[in-house]
């Protein structure tokens, strides 16, 4: 991008190229690409002390036990409930930083629908999680304690409800309006890599008795995050440095 | 035979550096003064010269505040301003599909 000023002529067509210009300058000063996605990556790795500590709480009252054995059908409601609060404080977050950048660059934000947005998409999240706890997509076994794998198949609608369940691909989904917003095909790139990527991951069941058999769930998409914060962070035009 | 488009062309929006503020604004929806003189390259003087007119012509408003102890004016295009700016460029991109046809050279057959 250049700092030329407005050309000195009044031909049509020379003014239409400069409102043009000028139009993509305010977005280039409007985007603060890399803190929304650091934020995000701060709270996947924080999940992850969660996910490995936090004791099962069973308020679905999911799980089945018997002497020296208890099974849980369901995802320990601990992490829906990080989850959702981590997102609505993140999103909070983010349009705190967009708001104090408009301030100090003397532009303004066009973030709202993207905070709007994601934060509706952490509600839905948090309502699909709880009726998918009830209302399983995948046939559950006879005997509960059984430890035979399952086979699994999960049609079109099972993903789409199972990505709305997902608090990567929410973040994810959010992520494409933010793209809009800014106009930044960059960010739209990155953010179909990052759903395609969550989308193989999701595909992909670990069979492992460890209780560290989620950390690829989490260190995967927090790694590409962290890239992205890193590289939107060091390639930003200068207009968007400059405050 | 229809009204040539140049004849729509609002005087006030019709100008480099207004419509430059104007598109500014658009898109920014709250700028403020300093961003405005730095991205068009101009004078606080000048700028002010312009702001004055489009606030006359109500196309604009002005806040004036403090932000600490700084002093900042933001600009908020109204909405006229935002219809005035949609009729200009509506108006700009006709002229040009105009001067596009007349400067078509003429083909064999005609």
């Amino acid at each position: 991008m250049t700092d030329e000023p407005v050309p000195q002529t009044d031909s049509p067509r020379e003014l239409l190229a400069a409102v043009h210009a000028l139009t993509r300058r305010v977005r280039v000063a409007q985007r603060g690409t890399w803190f929304p996605l650091l934020v995000f990556a701060t709270i996947t790795l924080v999940a992850i002390p969660v996910y490995r500590y936090v004791p099962y709480l069973d308020v679905f009252g999911t799980c089945r036990s018997r002497p020296g054995h208890t099974v849980c059908t369901a995802p320990n409601p601990a992490e829906l409930g990080y989850w959702t609060v981590a997102l609505l404080f993140a999103y909070a977050a983010i349009a705190a930083f967009y708001v104090r950048q408009s301030r100090r660059r003397g532009v303004g934000t066009p973030i709202r629908p993207y905070v709007v947005v994601g934060v509706a998409l952490a509600v839905l999240m948090t309502a699909v999680s709880i009726w998918l706890t009830f209302h399983p997509l995948l046939p559950q076994p006879a005997d509960p304690f059984s430890t035979d794998p399952m086979q699994i198949e999960v049609g079109p609608a099972g993903w789409i409800i199972n990505g709305l369940a997902s608090p990567l691909a929410v973040i994810g989904l959010a992520l494409l309006v933010l793209a809009w917003v800014e106009r930044h095909w960059a960010l739209l790139a990155y953010t179909l890599a990052y759903l395609a990527i969550g989308m193989v991951q999701g595909n992909q069941i670990i069979h492992s008795s460890s209780p560290w058999f989620f950390l690829p769930h989490l260190l995967v998409p927090a790694a590409v995050l962290l890239l992205g914060a890193a590289a939107f962070a060091l390639f930003r035009p200068t207009a968007e440095v400059r405050p | 035979m229809a009204d040539h488009p140049a004849n729509g062309l609002d005087d006030v929006v019709h100008q480099r550096v207004r419509l430059g503020i104007m598109a500014i604004a658009h898109q920014a929806r709250q700028v403020e003064f300093g961003f405005l003189r730095t991205t068009l390259q101009l004078t606080a003087g000048n700028l002010g010269q312009h702001l004055t007119v489009l606030e006359k012509a109500e196309l604009i408003q002005i806040e004036k505040g403090y932000e600490g102890k700084r002093p900042r004016t933001w600009v908020t295009l109204t909405a006229a301003g935002q219809a005035a700016l949609r009729d200009e460029i509506a108006h700009l991109k006709q002229l040009i599909q105009q001067v596009e046809q007349t400067e078509t050279p003429p083909t064999a057959d005609q």
